[in-house]
């Protein structure tokens, strides 16, 4: 332990490093000049589009043409319209089902990469986070061919052994689920090395002494792992929650790009549903009164996320 | 020169333009938009088209034609996507100095002719007359304003593959064919007969290929002539969507969606003998199954004429040079420059002056078994009283197109089809 300087034993000794008193406005100006960059930029791309658009939610808006008050209508008819909910139901399914099991592959790979036994650790840490770099189209194409229903892979084996080809993109669960296996596999990388760093961050010492005490692995896990790892859990829950709810590309181009994501909408997403109303058929209003019930969707389940997970680990 | 106007599949490689639009439309317009249209070239512009039509062998032969002139050529996407980029321009964003817009998507732009340049102020009033007088009418708004220049028109046929019909024991001289299906319940019963001796499906899908081409024969679709929605009662709409299940049920159809990997890898790999082929389509078949060559023909379509798809150049109204733009359409768009488009892709001229020349006429395609393309092609749109295409055209045409896809491929209902699509529809367009 360093020894703690009080204040008394600065009495009379001029510190090594005394600051010179701040005289120049523009000294104590300075700081919030360095960090503006960063302020100003949120301001431009990140609150006034957010303002904007709950502006234009409340708006009858031709991005190309007239646009007329209309108060809370677009939300009223949000409310009543079927779309919307089936655009819920399948967001909240997707996110669940690639949210769920990509968080706890994570987990699971990132005790393997943290064990002393393992070989060529640097590797297969490099390796985590091959799927994350790949972008999206070039994964979207790879799994479209892979689960195609005609000539895709995994049919040619469903057909192999005997059964009828299953066209996984004309189901809602057989599209939730591929769409999932697709989110999964981008992301597990990543949240496995976050994982990791916040692993390796724990005290080895506090695993040996839970040795000395009698503690398995398993109950090293939930007393020592889980709780360290708190912090970065909560973190990854609410970026999945981000971006899970917010998921567009996937089923877009697995659908081979309709807006619909299907013939009865059993993968349109709420993103989809935003961008087909505001682009597709010019509703600027109404896609943003959907954008807002997204974001306010978002806001709620983070924070619930964020209750229940920071509870994880905890003495309850 | 186009796509299909209500094509609601895209290729992967459409997909993948719009993959790129999901990185935020916003970032694509400006991307798009990054020339320097506007800084006052006289001799440069920019110009917006859709992918898969190959407009950079017009913008090839313009240079020949106008060679101290340069045309930024930016392929968008397919041809919704284009019109999206052009609709997030027009609102705000930095817009190109000609853009290529199909038809199913000028409804929703003529709604407000004002984002246009009024084509007849730099000289659109005197060649008007040129063009087809019914195409030329969509692109002229109700206050009067030319807002396009039609680049083509797509008169409708059937492609047939030759040798898998001879095969079954069908006839394969194109007249012949043409005979057996004079009606749409002939051509199913014949696909039927196909299907029974080849043992595979007969069409890609009954959605666009018995369905959209039925629909597009009549003289009203989903708009009366006075712009009333009437989708639902106006028989046509309902008979067409009838033949189409009529189809489906009669198990000839590959459940391929146009356009898709599927369709493409089935077109070279005969998993379907006939497929809907306007003049453009053409260039599709072309593309997906080049090894194909001369096995394919064309025969007339059921019910005689009528006209799927065709492309409109409009010149936005914050055009940095709107002259380079228009010297470009009246010189690309002239009747000679469409026939010599013709004879190189395909795509049918809308200039009737064309309509008789020998060029035309004897034109025949290798491709296709040296089929006359441009008399079958020409006689489909002669033949023709046009519908008015209205703003919510591609939504009700989407969501009749999903119901029937939803039969065919997820095995949806079929007596719940018609009532599913209406549904679908009056949510959509509030009607």
């Amino acid at each position: 332990m360093a020894a703690t300087l009080t204040p008394g034993t600065l009495k009379g000794v001029k510190p090594a490093t005394a600051t010179r008193p701040v005289e120049k406005r523009w000294e104590r100006l300075a700081p919030y000049g360095y960090v503006a960059p960063f302020y100003v930029l949120f301001l431009v791309f990140g609150l006034f589009p957010l303002l904007f658009t709950f502006y234009v939610a409340l708006f009858d808006w031709n991005p190309i043409g007239d646009k007329t008050f209309v108060g809370l209508a677009n939300f009223q008819q949000l409310a009543a319209d079927p779309r919307f909910w089936n655009a819920l139901k399948n967001t909240f399914s997707i996110w669940i089902i690639s949210t769920a099991p990509q968080l706890l592959i994570a987990l699971v790979l990132a005790q393997v990469l943290n064990s002393a036994l393992l070989r060529f650790a640097t590797f297969f840490r490099m390796a985590m986070l091959l799927p994350y770099i790949t972008s999206v189209a070039a994964t979207a194409i790879v799994f479209a061919q892979l689960f195609n229903r005609d000539f895709g892979l995994l049919n040619w084996v469903i057909g192999g052994l005997g059964f009828e080809h299953v066209d996984f993109m004309s189901t809602p669960v057989g599209s939730h689920l591929l769409v999932s296996t697709m989110v999964v596999w981008r992301w597990f990388g990543y949240n496995t090395l976050l994982y990791l760093a916040a692993l390796q961050a724990v005290p080895r010492d506090l695993y040996e002494a839970a040795a000395m005490d009698g503690a398995g692995p398993v109950k090293q896990f939930f007393h020592i792992t889980l709780p360290s790892l708190r912090p970065v859990i909560v973190f990854t829950v609410i970026m999945s929650t981000i971006g899970g709810l917010q998921i567009f590309t996937e089923p877009l181009l697995l659908s081979n790009g309709t807006l619909t994501c299907g013939t009865a909408r059993q993968c349109q997403t709420l993103s989809l549903f935003l961008y087909e109303q505001g682009f597709g058929s010019f509703k600027f209003g109404y896609g943003s009164a959907i954008g807002v019930a997204l974001f306010a969707i978002i806001v709620v389940v983070a924070l619930v996320n964020f209750l229940l997970s920071s509870r994880l680990g905890k003495k309850g | 020169m186009t796509t299909p106007a209500l094509n609601p599949f895209l290729s992967r490689r459409r997909a993948l333009a719009l993959g790129g639009l999901a990185g935020g439309v916003a970032l694509t317009a400006s991307a798009c938009s990054s020339g320097s249209s506007g800084s006052g070239d006289p001799n440069t512009f920019e110009f917006w088209s859709f992918t898969g039509i190959n407009q950079k062998a017009d913008v090839e032969s313009y240079k020949k034609l106008a060679p101290d002139v340069t045309v930024k050529l930016t392929e968008v996407g397919n041809a919704q996507e284009t019109a999206q980029g052009l609709t997030t321009a027009l609102a705000g964003g930095k817009v190109p100095d000609l853009v290529l817009i199909q038809a199913g998507d000028l409804p929703k732009f003529m709604k407000n002719p004002g984002n246009f340049t009024d084509l007849a102020t730099l000289g659109a009033d005197q060649v008007e007359d040129d063009y087809v007088d019914w195409v030329m009418a969509q692109a002229t708004a109700k206050s009067g304003e030319i807002v396009g220049i039609p680049t083509d028109v797509g008169g409708m046929g059937v492609a047939y593959r030759t040798d898998l019909f001879a095969a079954a024991g069908l006839p394969t001289n194109r007249d012949e064919v043409s005979a057996l299906w004079p009606t749409w319940e002939e051509f199913i019963a014949t696909g039927q007969r196909y299907t029974q001796a080849s043992g595979s499906a007969f069409i890609d899908n009954a959605a666009t290929t018995v369905f959209l081409q039925a629909v597009s024969q009549g003289t009203e679709q989903y708009y009366s002539a006075d712009g009333e929605v009437v989708y639902d009662t106006n028989p046509v709409v309902k008979d067409s969507f009838d033949l189409g299940l009529k189809a489906i049920a009669a198990g000839i159809t590959a459940k391929l969606e146009s356009f898709s990997d599927g369709w493409n890898a089935g077109m070279a790999k005969g998993t379907f003998a006939a497929v809907a082929a306007p003049s453009w389509m053409l260039g599709s078949i072309r593309s997906a199954a080049p090894e194909t060559e001369g096995k394919w023909d064309i025969a007339t379509i059921p019910g005689g004429s009528g006209n799927w798809g065709g492309s409109y150049l409009a010149i936005p109204a914050r055009a940095g040079n709107p002259k380079a733009a228009w010297a470009y359409i009246s010189k690309m768009q002239s009747p000679e420059q469409q026939l010599q488009h013709f004879i190189e892709s395909g795509s049918l001229p809308t200039t009737p002056v064309n309509y008789d020349k020998p060029e035309l006429v004897d034109h025949t395609d290798p491709f296709f078994g040296d089929a006359p393309t441009g008399k079958i092609f020409t006689q489909a749109v002669l033949g023709l009283k046009p519908f008015l295409n209205g703003e919510y055209n591609t939504e009700i045409s989407t969501e009749l197109l999903n119901a029937l896809n939803g039969v065919e491929g997820d095995g949806a209902p079929a007596a719940a089809a018609w009532d599913t699509a209406v549904k679908g529809i009056k949510t959509a367009i509030g009607a």
